[in-house]
This record gives structure tokens, sequence and C-alpha cells, in this order.
């Protein structure tokens, strides 16, 4: 597509990684001469992302999300394909490239320990040359929106964790970008915490127009803030599209809820069963069978016929258990 | 103009930073002393015994102390702190956060040369001028304004020398986040707050030309100890020049390999 903001193609990334025995012997010949193993954090990824845009990017740990984000950030140079964000290519790291775009870390920290926040904020104001006024206005209205005017004059070692996660998403926004990358932006916060980011996140995609990549374990950030989603695992794409559509193309079972009329020779229904089918609830009440995707309309219909079914319905497996399954079998 | 206006920014942030802990201020009080008065006893010791050591007599080595604290200073100031910040177990390399730092639109080694200062380097800069200034009013000769252009010339030289040393060192935190080269080479520079010519000949050559931190002191002195020719001042900045431009390289080619390797 011509007009994508963010357009991937085969990007690819792999490390030489340091390799020895555990010991002291190990250590000392290691000294000597190391031993390289090649991994392979990125392979051959491709991708479009619309001006706008807010998508979520997810997959088990060191399934190379962080990579990918630094890579388009232009903090890595990848070891093969392209990538294109608003005509800049992202590891020559031209100043007006790296103007237009912003990370949040949740891991790390861009504000100056032992001062207050807004004093960090002066100094990124004068690394992207703003303009005071506008410096200003971006300052007031982001303190503003996060209710953080308190905070402002505290030293950040002194802040909380979620109190220094509003200063860094301040920092990142201070001059307005319009490409955000969010590596796990509300790790280790409280559920309230996270709700009210998540709400900030939200409007500031709405109100700035930026487009934004999230990556983020928390399943809640993800189903409320991005209608798409592109599933990476070991480096390669294993989905990309709306996040409602994810269970129907990838989860490889269906979930049947039953209710059995007890009164009318239920008692051996588990006997009755299909092969292939999992019992997560035996209540008979509310029997809930795990089923292969592929045979789904055959077990209904043979449960239909062979026990005495009061009600039955096929439903979705919940997102959170797809994509426990998808990141234990490590390939769809 | 926007380079200077962000010097100002991390100088009043790196003051702020700097108020933040009292007791720091008193201990580098005490370290400031210590190194000052330690540099002028052991000169009054050897002095007190002898008139003139390979022809340095003790203005002219008062003259080299002088430099060297001034230098000193000036490393303490600002190149010093700013390119600590790279290296060790709590460096940004180490800790990640040089990720930070490669994301701003700015030139990154100006960055992390620039970026944090230590204001009270200004204590030990005037110490530094002040047995500067002793030392000039015992020289046997009025200086001329040869002699102290000379001077100017030699110190900008020796500064950028110690610049490049330590942005070279700083570099290698690329190649071993744990790597502490900064750590040797002071060790090294404090051989220079005496005159090089105090030294066994193979290690004058050493300290001039392979870890020149006698060139860094003992030739901006003795442009005003005793003149220094065109010819050797001339091969000071282009020696200093070429110094920078490696350790630039160094730098450059480190970047490249962090950009290649980290996670």
């Amino acid at each position: 597509m011509n007009n994508a903001h963010i357009e991937v193609q085969n990007l690819s990334k792999t490390y030489r990684v340091p390799q020895r025995q555990s010991g002291l012997g190990a250590a000392l010949r290691s000294l000597a001469r190391r031993e390289y193993t090649e991994v392979t954090a990125v392979s051959h990824l491709s991708f479009t992302i619309q001006p706008g845009e807010m998508v979520g990017f997810i997959g088990p740990n060191g399934a190379g999300k962080t990579t990918t984000l630094k890579m388009l950030a232009g903090l890595l140079h990848p070891t093969g394909g392209t990538a294109v964000i608003d005509g800049y290519i992202p590891w020559e790291r031209q100043p007006d490239y790296l103007r237009r775009i912003s990370m949040v870390l949740g891991n790390k920290s861009q504000m100056l320990w032992d001062i207050p926040p807004l004093d960090t904020f002066h100094v990124l104001g004068e690394i992207y040359g703003l303009d005071k006024t506008a410096w200003q206005q971006t300052v007031d209205e982001l303190t503003a929106v996060l209710q953080m005017e308190d905070l402002l004059t505290k030293p950040v070692r002194n802040l909380s964790l979620g109190e220094r996660m509003k200063c860094e998403l301040v920092a990142a926004l201070l001059h307005r970008p319009s490409v955000l990358f969010l590596d796990e932006p509300t790790l280790g916060l409280d559920v309230s915490m996270q709700r009210r980011l998540r709400q900030f996140i939200a409007d500031t995609n709405r109100r700035t127009g930026a487009t934004m990549i999230l990556t983020s374990h928390y399943m809640a950030d993800v189903a409320e803030l991005c209608p798409r989603v592109i599933l990476i695992h070991h480096g390669r794409l294993l989905y990309d599209g709306l996040l409602g559509q994810l269970s129907d193309q990838l989860a490889p079972f269906k979930l049947i809820r039953l209710t059995l009329d007890r009164d009318n020779g239920s008692a051996d229904w588990r006997e009755r069963l299909p092969e292939g089918t999992a019992v997560l609830n035996p209540d008979p009440a509310n029997l809930t069978l795990r089923v292969p995707r592929r045979e789904t309309s055959a077990i209904t219909a043979y449960l239909l016929n062979t026990l005495p079914v009061v009600d039955l319905s096929v439903e979705n497996p919940p997102l959170e258990a797809v994509i426990d399954q998808i990141y234990q079998e490590a390939a769809v | 103009m926007m380079h200077l206006r962000l010097i100002r920014a991390f100088i009043s942030a790196s003051a702020q930073e700097e108020a933040a802990y009292r007791a720091n201020f008193y201990i580098s009080l005490l370290h400031s002393l210590l190194n000052f008065a330690t540099g002028l006893l052991g000169l009054g010791i050897i002095y007190g015994q002898v008139q003139t050591i390979q022809g340095w007599d003790y203005a002219s080595a008062l003259a080299v102390l002088g430099v060297y604290l001034t230098v000193s200073a000036l490393r303490g100031l600002m190149m010093g702190p700013s390119l600590d910040a790279l290296a060790g177990m709590d460096g940004e390399v180490w800790r990640g956060a040089f990720d930070f730092t490669l994301l701003r639109p700015v030139r990154t080694q100006f960055l992390v040369s620039v970026r944090k200062w230590r204001l009270f380097a200004l204590f030990d800069l005037l110490l530094g001028l002040l047995v500067l200034g002793t030392a000039v009013t015992r020289l046997n000769h009025t200086l001329s304004l040869y002699h102290i252009a000379a001077f100017l010339l030699a110190l900008a030289a020796g500064l950028l020398a110690l610049y490049a040393i330590l942005l070279a060192a700083a570099s290698l935190v690329f190649w071993d986040p744990g790597l502490m080269v900064g750590w040797v080479f002071d060790s090294v520079f404090q051989m220079a707050r005496y005159p090089v010519g105090l030294y066994p000949g193979w290690l004058r050559l050493v300290l001039t030309w392979i870890i020149p931190v006698g060139f860094i002191t003992s030739i901006p002195a003795a442009a005003l100890s005793e003149g220094l020719s065109w010819e050797l001042l001339g091969v000071s900045l282009a020696f200093a020049l070429v110094l920078a431009a490696g350790a630039s390289w160094l730098f450059r080619a480190g970047l490249r390999r962090y950009a290649s390797a980290s996670s």
C-alpha cells in the first residue's frame, strides 16, 4: 500500500551470542577462545501499518518483539530485509526521523533520577529544539490529562512506579512524535494504574493521530487498545489481523457447552464421548468440552444424537487460552 | 547555537543533580584539597633537596603541577562525568539506557561528551590556576605574548588529546560493557603531575607519545617555562588532532557494533 506509514519487508535479525559450558575450566578456556552461536531473533517479518493505526505486537518472551521494535526505532541494524517509516529507513538514524518517533520502554527509564521530572522535560525540550511556548503548552496539556501536576517538582527517585511511568509518557510525547513505540508500558503496574494509562494511550492516539505499536504481555492492554494484532513467535509472523478473529484463525480447538437432561439417561455421558474430546467442566448441568476445530460439526451432531441434550452452544475459546496454547505449542 | 543551549540545559540539570547529595560536596572538597596538597608536598620534598632535576627547576615543575591540576579539573568538570556514565556495571550501556541516547536527534558523540557536568570541579580549576599563577611568578623570565599563545595552544592540544583518550577508553564499552579502561588510564595519568623529564628515557617516550599523559601536561608547561618551537607546537596540535580523529572513528565503530549486537 502506497500510503502506509510503516512498511516492513522480510525484516530479519540474527544475533551472534557467546556460548560456553558451565564451570571454571570452561570460563578460563573462553577467555582464550570464545565460541559463538547464532540466534535468529526475527525472521522474514513483513507487515504494513497505516497512519494513525494502533497495532498490538504480541508473542511469548523471546519471540522477537522488542528486537523488531528496536530495529524500527533505529537502535538496531537488521541482518536482512527493509523497513520504511514515514519515508525514512530507521537505522540510518537521520535527525529528522528521530524527531518523528518516540519510544517508551517499560523496564527502562529516560528520566534524570535525582531531580524533578520538570527538569528532565526542560533538557528534552532543548534536545528536540522545542519552542518555549510549544513546550509549555505540551507539558501543561499532558500533565493535566495524566493528573500529575503535583509530581512535577518531586525528585524522580521518590516517585512510585506508576508515577514514574506517567513521567515517561510525558517525556516520550513532548516533541509530539508521529510514531510511538510502546514496549510493555504497563509492566509491573497495579490494575487501576494500568487502566488509567491505557485510557491515556487511547486518548493520545485519537487526539494526535500518531501511529502506535504496542507490545504487552497483558492481554487486557492489547484487547482494549489494539483492534489489530501482529502475533510473532520465534521471530516468525503467525498472525496479522483483527484481534477478534485471532481465535477463529489460530485456535486449533473450539468449546462446546452442554446442558444434559439428568433424569433421562445421562449418567454414563462420559463413556459416550467421542475420541479427541477433552472435558473441561464435568458438571452435566454445564458440561464444557474442548474439541478439535475441524471436527466440531461432526462431534456436535454426534453429541446431539447420542446424549440427552437440553441445551448446546459452540464457542471460540477465551483469547488468553488461545494465546497460551500457541505460546506452548511453539508453532501453529 | 542549539549546541550551546543544550550545554546550558545539561549544566543546569547537572548542578541540580549535584545539589541533591550534600555529603558529596564535603567529600569532593576533601578530595580536591588532598590532591592539591600531595602534589605540592611531593614537589616540596624533592626540591627541598636539589635545585634542578634533569634541567627542571622548582618553578617549571610547579608549572607542570599547575597544568596537571588545571587539566584534571577540566576533565572532572565535563569530559570525565559524561564519558564515565557510559562504562561499568552501572553504566548506560550495561543498563540499556543507552537506547534513549541513541534515540535523540543530536550527534551521539556530542551528546555523550557534554551531558554531565560536575560543577564542583570549578574549585579544582581555581586551585590549578592558583598553582599555575604561582609558577609563572617564580619563572626566571617574563612571559612574552608568544609564550602565552604557545601555552594556550599546547594546553588546547593536551585537552584534545585527553578527550580523545577518554573517548577511546569509553568506546571500548561497546566491545565489553564491563570494561573500564578509564580507571587504568587514571592511574597512569597520575604520573603526569611531575615533569616527564624526571622519568627514565624509555618511559619518557611512552608517556609522551604512546600513553601521552606527559604530552598533556609537560608540553604546555614547557611552553611557559622555556618556550616551545613552532615545529613542536605544530606536531603537538597535529598529534592531538590525529588522536581525536582516531577516537571518533573508534566510537563510531563501537556504535555500529552496539547497533548490531545489543538486544
